[in-house]
């Protein structure tokens, strides 16, 4: 436990880049929408779920963890601390949305009519709602990221590419289960909190995946 | 290599450490009863490892030239002088004269001529004790 | 008591090579071991294996008893600087910070001192520092850490005699004040010579030499002269290398030389210089039957 919290300060040594960016960026695109006016720019919110990817990706596939495990942290701590700190930070930034969610709301759209922090299908309703899916999307990608990460610190460029190959089939299966209209579209059965309810399952299933890769990791 | 204060390679250097002290004791600079420098004192002098000091320090005090006083630290023993003094008087001959009568032979000089030589260098010095 | 360190039989096989094969030592606690041997020999694969940084193929790896990979409890009280160490974008600081956070006895007093000495600046990003204020920072860490073991690995890439020396004239004097198992890996050998209780040599992946410093020195000695004295002064005795240019020669001469020795070699005018511990070990890197000797020797 102790050495799972250590990581977390490990990553928080610097913590601008953790805490300050993401916000930064998400009020950098929140203007840019305001700027462009009302509906046409929905999915500015996504690239903080994409955000939160590449910060996975980093953290524990960048050079976090050559230096961690010279200082005598063990993969196992490394990675727990990592995702721990990208769930607490998920944990915060869906309550920021949620938050954000209903100022929107009670403002009508910030006095503009702008829908940035309200999504159709899968952010549209009680705050609850809006928080709990966040949480479990920025979770995820993060922990996905994470993978990624670790999967290239051992194999390489190479590795990666079998891994992405791995998914490509599953990928296709999931789409082609469901019926879409563009990202964010209605499933015909499954709502927003039952597709939350996957993604958490599918990230206890990431977070063990990416723990057995980064058992054998060399730096 | 660091100058280790005139230490070389030549020889285990804790034997050399051990070396130094008994001179310094037979020569006087430290006097009986006085404390010898600690372990990690000549460690930091000599720059070498604190166990090499510490070996050489236990080979003086195995031959009873060092005392130990608890807490405090190594001290010369009485009599250790003394002790160093007539081992060397020992040593002299096979150190000095004997080689020194191989190097007169060699230039061909005797042991009479050897002896004048001794006696006019003696003079010379103003029979000043080195 | 047991050692600080000790392998048994550890081999790291990669696909193409075999970076360790079948090596076996210990470590006392609280001594100070010179790692030596030519580059790519295996001391660095070796002490990587040793910070559970790498796996071995076979074999067994015991800090404080127990095997090092992802064990926090080892891994808290032993630390590795190595020559090309990679840090996350920080400024020295946060390196600093970082690893106070995983050492129980870090001394930041100790960090700040070390900085001030190499001259560098807390503040300075660790990717604008030079190779040698690299160094610096690794040396730093890895004294203020106070680790139970401390590993270092070339820890000197950049930096000059000078400031090598103030490395081993601080590491010595910490060691004094606060005793741990050192492991120090140098291809400079008769610089840190005297460091060194004990000196292990690697070679191509195998250990060759495994004895007390103070046992090799004086083991071996180069008697120089004119060829007649040489022969007559070195007859009988083992010899290891014998060269000769007109009416004088050189050789190489294995054995403790005696106080009578010495005298003799006078008379005959015959010049006698022992071999450094850096000189013994290059010896003992080429030739395992001169290492073997060597090692014979030492353990009588």
């Amino acid at each position: 436990m102790n050495a799972m919290i250590n990581v977390a300060r490990y990553h928080l040594v610097q913590p601008v880049l953790f805490v300050t960016l993401p916000l930064a960026m998400l009020a950098f695109l929140f203007a840019v929408n305001a700027a462009r006016g009302g509906d046409t720019w929905r999915n500015g919110l996504a690239v903080i779920f994409l955000y939160f990817f590449i910060m996975g990706v980093q953290r524990a596939g960048g050079r976090w963890l050559p230096f961690g495990l010279a200082l005598g942290v063990t993969r196992r701590s490394f990675y727990a601390g990592t995702a721990l700190l990208g769930v607490s930070m998920s944990f915060v930034y869906g309550l920021v949305i949620a938050g954000l969610q209903a100022i929107e709301r009670a403002t009508g759209g910030w006095g503009l009519s702008i829908t940035f922090f309200r999504v159709p299908y899968l952010l549209n309703g009680p705050w609850y709602a809006t928080w709990l899916t966040s949480f479990v999307g920025l979770s995820a990608l993060f922990v996905y990221g994470m993978w990624y990460g670790i999967v290239n610190r051992r194999w390489g460029m190479l590795g990666l590419l079998a891994f992405v190959a791995v998914q490509v089939p599953a990928g296709i299966a999931v789409a082609f289960a469901r019926t879409w209209s563009g990202v964010g579209g209605p499933h015909p059965s499954l709502s927003a909190l039952g597709l939350t309810g996957v993604v958490a399952a599918l990230t206890v299933a990431i977070l063990a995946g990416g723990h057995a890769t980064i058992r054998r990791a060399t730096v | 290599m660091p100058e280790m204060a005139g230490l070389d390679e030549g020889g285990p250097l804790f034997a050399q450490v051990a070396e130094r002290l008994a001179g310094e004791i037979a020569a006087g600079g430290l006097a009986e009863g006085e404390r010898v420098p600690s372990t990690n004192e000549l460690a930091a002098f000599y720059r070498i490892n604190p166990a090499t000091a510490a070996k050489g320090i236990n080979v003086l005090a195995d031959e009873g030239l060092l005392e130990k006083r608890r807490g405090i630290g190594m001290f010369v023993a009485t009599g250790a002088r003394a002790t160093l003094l007539a081992r060397r008087r020992a040593e002299f001959t096979e150190r000095y004269v004997l080689p020194l009568l191989t190097e007169a032979t060699r230039l061909g000089i005797d042991p009479g001529e050897l002896i004048a030589l001794i006696r006019e260098s003696s003079s010379e010095r103003g029979g000043v004790a080195v | 008591m047991t050692p600080a360190i000790s392998v048994t039989g550890l081999t790291r096989r990669y696909y193409d090579e075999v970076a360790l094969d079948d090596v076996s030592l210990t470590v006392g606690a609280g001594t100070i071991t010179g790692l030596l041997g030519r580059n790519g020999a295996g001391k660095t694969t070796l002490l990587r294996i040793l910070a559970g940084q790498e796996f071995p193929s076979s074999g067994s790896v015991r800090v404080f008893g127990a095997a090092p990979a992802e064990n926090e409890d080892v891994l808290r009280r032993l630390v590795l600087v190595r020559e090309d160490q990679v840090y996350p974008d920080f400024k020295v600081c946060h390196a600093l910070r970082a690893a106070s956070f995983c050492y129980p006895n870090w001394d930041a007093g100790l960090a700040s001192s070390l900085l001030k000495d190499y001259g560098v600046r807390a503040g300075k990003a660790i990717k604008g520092l030079s190779r040698g204020q690299r160094s610096a920072l690794g040396i730093t860490i890895g004294l203020a850490a106070r680790a139970e073991v401390t590993l270092f690995d070339e820890p000197y890439a950049g930096l000059d005699a000078v400031a090598r020396q103030v490395f081993y004239d601080r590491l010595l004097a910490d060691f004094a004040a606060f005793p741990r198992t050192v492991l120090l890996s140098t291809h400079l050998i008769d610089e840190a010579a005297a460091l060194f209780e004990n000196v292990v040599v690697i070679d191509r992946g195998r250990v060759v030499l495994d004895a007390a410093a103070d046992g090799l020195r004086g083991m071996a000695t180069t008697v120089s002269g004119p060829v007649l004295a040489v022969d007559s002064f070195t007859a009988g005795r083992p010899v290891w290398e014998r060269r000769g240019l007109g009416s004088q020669a050189s050789v190489v001469m294995v054995g403790q030389v005696s106080g009578e020795d010495r005298e003799q070699a006078r008379s005959l005018g015959l010049d006698l210089t022992p071999l450094s511990l850096q000189q013994l070990v290059v010896r003992a890197s080429g030739q395992s039957a001169a290492a073997d000797s060597l090692t014979e020797r030492t353990r009588a």
